[in-house]
């Protein structure tokens, strides 16, 4: 096989000195699946997007079929033959699907207008032809996460692109939608497309690739032959020493039920059931992960705990008081939180790191009050904060620097720390471990595991069913905003729970 | 000296650049404009005082916008608030007759009073109906324009006047000048000290500035949205309607026609141009003033007729505000640069060897 | 019958002004732009008007400048929001605030008069009589006879329909708004769009400013938008872009414009008539409000 692009000494820093890629050189040849692996933030996404034109890179060339090719846009990639699908979908959810697919590269009819017509037709018989089982007319917003997905290759086939650049696109699948998405992308190959496939997945990348590029805190560290290498292999490269792939829960017993979440039923304002009957206990000392597709209840059942969201029917007991109609502060006195987003909701990312480290402490712990709890007593602030410091190992400079100065993981580390400072008997973790490199969702793992050591009750919801099983005591799986399974971990697998999430109940056996 | 002086004092060189530019191309001589200009705001006790003095109610209507942008509410209503607590103000001032000692503060509390009332109001709309302050403020502005307007020249008008105006206030709350030294200014002074200290020692005042950069996050952390959002809406407009009430019992001692209509929208530019930062909005407050000032002045010397004030002063809010953030990007993007040339060089280096 | 022509016709006159604004107004907010600039460029469209018409003893001069000037806001507003990244909300009040000072300080300089510059020199856009509906007896006098600007507005109205709703340019406008990384990822730069869609704000406000100072009446006032601007957008984020709701919502303000002269004639002071346009964005801001209010989510 014959080479189709070269990428000859990349260098990328992100201002102010963010080294993402450090001389980077690595080839792709026609007709192949290639892979690119490494842990978040080693670059592997980053050197993508430089290919793709979305990130000018700082040193080095790029050939594509031989020719030096310097792409500014997406669409002078697209030009070229290549197209990259995103691993956030970045798809317009008020548009059809054909509308979708077609943007950019409409069909022209008189004076500028589209013709809807031909349109709608070119879209079907691309469906057909790929055999993805999608409906045109269908509103983007309504279909699928991995429908949507198909949509984002279909749109670059309708350009013709030959070689595709995936980003990460198992991320968003359940364990069943995956086997389909590489039969489709195994026959895109054997029609002699060429694919470049992201990941930190290493089962994935070893069923689908035919080679595969490691990648290390910026640097290339080797291109194998997947049939050539193992899982333990690659792992080494990624990270650089033996990593384990066991989980160090120990055996002990639990303590009384701490939270209670009983009968919650929520409809939203447009009318939909978002939560049916949802019942949850979680006992001091253990850890209840919640499983399920996004957009299936997890988003309303958070917000009713931490008391965002009232829900019509239902209670939330933390050791026995109700909480269901108190405020937020009050809850906050029981629960620790640690959102879905960091930026969003965890943090005011322009606030310096003390700000955001005593949010709540500088209501609930006195030392931090002075002259009748009107004023903040600003030396015991910083105190605190140091001290968080020291405890959680956040790499920081000083406590007066903004949050956002602060790499992912020390961020992360920042608000663990805040919240489980705040001495609670009830954890609720949303995604604690998203968009992390190793070392901090091992640090985050261990924290955890150390939590429920301690006797804390902690409900964990997360998308990385590894970490479910790595972690949790017992699997709730919610589907369609109802619980379709509560069980002890030993006695389900990840494919028996990756079944519920997308079936709900398991038919009669 | 900091990213953020450096970036200051760039926008007002460029700012005052580009003016010349416009001075030039109209066929006047920048250089002596801008010596008058600043000769008759800044050199000498009265010009200064002067600016000091006009500076006032550009200042507390700074202070307004920026502690509530700060803060979350988008309080756009300056105009409105600073008037009728003006017309509150007068009101009180004409029928209180209270010795010297106690009428400056009663009329200077209806002051307040008369613009917390007015932003109490659209934080009402906001509350009870979810109705977007920006707008409301606006609206409010316009017909409190038309009300003072309404109010001076039918109910509360002077018949001994000729023009729409209000019969003066009882001399006990005229304020006093010591010197050329004007008791406003303490007022102003105090006032700002106050809010400097709440703002960023009071536990509210940390709750409000987290409530402005991330309302979500400071929920979550307990913070009291609503009641946060009224506070802050009360405050400011009884900050506006301060420096509403210091115009009247400091100036013509009655509310006439136009009244602050040239503070209109000069709070909103300084509080935009000091990034929300209360200092700021104080050194910002006297610049404006200092033009603003200077130009009438500097009419009488140049011929440049004293409107050019304004187009500078809009050229001079662009143009630091862009400057702002262009210097950060600069900065961070040479930075950037630097490494990746040291990474670059250090493989040829390493190639070499 | 006098009354209620004179009722209908006072309504479309003011509501034209505030129709155009906010159909330029649409193509930004389609686009994503944050643009609170209209009552600048507005203003700058009706100060050029006047010039253009004063010099030039041609209304039609008069809209041609009128267009360029409010363009070189729109021009500005790039400069800053798009090209140096500038906050849209900050650019867009430093440009209303420069719209103000520049044209009072120009009238003075080129008219030498302060506050209103009226002149017999100006030359007002006629109206258009169209033979045959002008026969018509109530609806005649209603659908013909009205300023030529009108009936711009009107074909204006159905053509940012069309566009918006029918063309590729108008799938890529709305797209940039929807989602900018989306678009950009189809190889359509997102900047363009929203650059495109400035320039036409910046036409339409011109034509509003050019009825402001030439059809309205006929002369400049210092700051004569009075508001208007902001009107228009209110207008805009109640009817969600839709030209045609912008057109009703228009007609909408423009009675309550319209009210207020009549009731001028009934003995209502002055002050308080004027109030009634703004009285009445506040009423419909809050029915618009209430509604978003039953949706919210969290």
């Amino acid at each position: 096989m014959e080479e189709i692009i070269r990428m000859e000494h990349i260098v990328k820093v992100y201002p102010p000195s963010v080294v993402a890629l450090d001389d980077v050189s690595v080839s792709f040849r026609q007709g192949e699946i290639h892979a690119v692996v490494g842990e978040n933030g080693a670059g592997k996404s980053t050197l993508m997007k430089v290919l793709y034109g979305l990130v000018a890179r700082d040193d080095g060339e790029i050939f594509v079929r031989g020719q030096p090719a310097q792409f500014h846009e997406p669409g002078e990639a697209i030009a070229q033959g290549i197209g990259m699908v995103h691993q956030e979908i970045v798809l317009i959810p008020e548009y059809t699907v054909w509308e979708n697919i077609i943007l950019g590269a409409e069909p022209a009819g008189l004076f500028g207008t589209i013709d809807a017509d031909r349109a709608r037709r070119q879209v079907a018989e691309e469906i057909a032809e790929f055999q993805f089982n999608l409906d045109p007319d269908a509103q983007v917003g309504e279909i699928s996460v991995a429908a949507r997905q198909k949509v984002e290759i279909l749109k670059l086939l309708y350009r013709n692109v030959s070689i595709l650049i995936l980003d990460e696109p198992t991320a968003v699948l359940t364990p069943q939608e995956i086997p389909q998405l590489f039969s489709e992308l195994k026959k895109m190959r054997d029609n002699g497309k060429t694919i470049l496939f992201v990941s930190h997945r290493l089962d994935e990348v070893m069923e689908l690739s035919d080679r595969i590029t490691v990648m290390r805190k910026g640097k290339k560290v080797d291109t194998v032959e997947a049939n050539r290498t193992t899982k333990q292999d690659l792992a080494r490269m990624m990270v650089g020493r033996e990593v384990i792939f066991s989980s160090r829960r120990s055996q002990h017993l639990y303590g009384e039920v701490v939270c209670q979440i009983e009968n919650l039923s929520y409809r939203d304002p447009e009318g939909r059931q978002r939560l049916k009957d949802v019942s949850i206990n979680v006992r001091a000392g253990e850890i209840v992960g919640v499983a399920g597709v996004e957009g299936n209840g997890q988003y309303e059942l958070v917000n009713s705990v931490v008391g965002l969201i009232q829900p019509q029917q239902g209670k939330v007991l933390v050791k026995g008081i109700d909480l269901t109609h108190l405020p937020i502060l009050q809850r906050r006195e029981l629960i620790s939180f640690v959102p879905q987003d960091r930026g969003k909701m965890g943090a005011s990312v322009n606030a310096s790191i003390l700000e955001n480290a005593i949010m709540l402490h500088h209501r609930l712990n006195p030392a931090l009050s002075a002259w009748k709890g009107l004023l903040l007593n600003f030396a015991n602030a910083r105190r605190f904060t140091t001290d968080l410091e020291k405890k959680f190992s956040v790499n920081m400079a000083s406590s007066d620097d903004p949050f956002r100065s602060l790499s992912g993981g020390n961020q992360q580390k920042v608000i663990l720390g805040r919240e489980l400072l705040l001495n609670n008997p009830f954890v609720l973790l949303d995604q604690p471990t998203r968009g992390l490199d190793v070392g901090s969702i091992e640090y985050v793992h261990e924290q955890v595991l150390a939590m429920r050591e301690a006797g804390r009750a902690i409900l964990l919801i997360s998308a990385d069913l590894e970490e479910l099983f790595m972690l949790s005591d017992r699997i709730v799986v919610l589907y369609r905003g109802e619980i379709a399974a509560d069980l002890p971990v030993e006695s389900t697998s990840v494919e028996d729970i990756g079944m519920r999430m997308l079936e709900g109940y398991p038919e009669a056996s | 000296m900091n990213q953020k002086t450096i970036s200051a004092l760039i926008g007002i060189l460029i700012g005052l650049l580009i003016g010349a530019v416009i001075l030039l191309v109209q066929g006047y001589d920048p250089l002596a404009t801008y010596q008058a200009l600043f000769q008759y705001s800044l050199f000498g006790l009265y010009p200064l005082s002067t600016t000091i003095k006009n500076s006032v109610p550009l200042i507390l209507t700074g202070l307004s916008a920026s502690v509530a942008f700060a803060s979350g509410p988008v309080n756009l209503g300056q105009p409105g608030q600073l008037v009728m607590g003006a017309l509150l103000a007068t009101i009180g001032g004409i029928y209180l007759h209270l010795p010297p000692a106690l009428e400056v503060p009663a009329l200077l509390a209806l002051a307040m009073l008369g613009g917390a009332l007015w932003a109490g109001l659209a934080a009402f709309f906001r509350q009870a109906f979810n109705m977007s302050e920006f707008i409301v403020t606006l609206m409010l502005n316009m017909i409190a324009d038309f009300f003072t307007a309404w109010a001076i020249s039918f109910p509360l008008m002077d018949r001994k006047a000729f023009s729409p105006m209000t019969p003066q206030i009882d001399r006990a709350g005229w304020l006093p000048d010591w010197g050329s030294f004007n008791s406003a200014i303490p007022v102003m002074l105090i006032a700002v000290g106050i809010m400097w200290f709440m703002f960023n020692r009071w536990k509210i005042g940390y709750e409000w500035r987290m409530s402005g950069q991330n309302s979500l996050f400071a929920r979550l952390g307990g913070c009291e949205i609503r009641k946060n959002f009224v506070a802050v809406m009360l405050v400011t407009g009884a900050l506006a309607g301060l420096a509403g009430g210091l115009v009247v019992m400091d100036g013509p001692h009655r509310f006439i026609k136009g009244l602050g209509a040239n503070y209109a929208w000069d709070g909103v530019m300084i509080a935009i141009v000091a990034n929300n930062d209360i200092l700021g909005t104080l050194f910002y407050g006297l610049f404006f003033s200092a033009i603003q000032t200077g130009a009438l002045g500097m009419e009488l010397i140049t011929n440049v007729p004293n409107e050019i004030s304004q187009v500078l002063q809009a050229v001079l809010v662009l143009v630091i505000v862009a400057s702002r953030e262009a210097t950060v990007a600069i900065m961070n993007r040479s930075a950037a640069r630097r490494k990746a040339r040291q990474r670059v060089v250090g493989h040829i280096e390493e190639k070499a060897v | 019958m006098r009354v209620f022509i004179g009722l209908i016709t006072g309504m479309i006159s003011g509501a034209t002004p505030i129709l155009l604004a906010a159909l330029g107004g649409t193509f930004t907010f389609y686009a994503g732009v944050f643009n609170i600039a209209m009552e600048g460029m507005m203003l700058a469209g009706a100060f050029c008007a006047v010039v253009g018409s004063y010099f030039f003893h041609s209304w039609l001069m008069g809209i041609l400048f009128a267009i360029l000037g409010s363009l070189l806001l729109a021009l500005i507003f790039v400069l800053f929001a798009v090209v140096l990244h500038t906050d849209e909300f900050i650019t867009g009040i430093g440009l209303n605030l420069f719209a103000v000072g520049a044209t009072t300080y120009l009238m003075r300089q080129t008219f030498k008069v302060k506050g209103v510059f009226a002149d017999p020199g100006i030359v007002a856009i006629p109206s258009l009589q169209i033979p045959w509906i002008k026969d018509v007896p109530v609806l005649g006098q209603i659908l013909s006879g009205q300023n030529v600007i009108v009936y711009l507005a009107v074909l204006l109205t159905a053509w940012s329909a069309y566009t918006v709703f029918r063309t590729r340019f108008g799938l890529r406008l709305r797209a940039a708004g929807y989602n900018a990384a989306s678009l950009d990822s189809s190889g359509v730069s997102t900047a363009r769009m929203r650059v495109l869609s400035l320039l036409v704000c910046g036409v339409l406000c011109g034509l509003a400013g050019a009825y402001l100072s030439l059809g309205y009446v006929r002369l400049f006032a210092e700051n004569m938008s009075a508001g208007r601007g902001w009107i228009s957008l209110a207008a805009i984020i109640l009817v969600n872009g839709n030209p045609w709701g912008i057109a009703l919502i228009s007609l909408v303000f423009g009675f309550s414009d319209g009210l207020g002269l009549l009731l001028q004639g009934y003995n209502v002071a002055p002050q308080f008539t004027a109030m009634i346009p703004y009285i009445a964005t506040l009423i419909a801001l809050y029915f618009f409000s209430v509604r978003q209010k039953r949706l919210q989510k969290v």
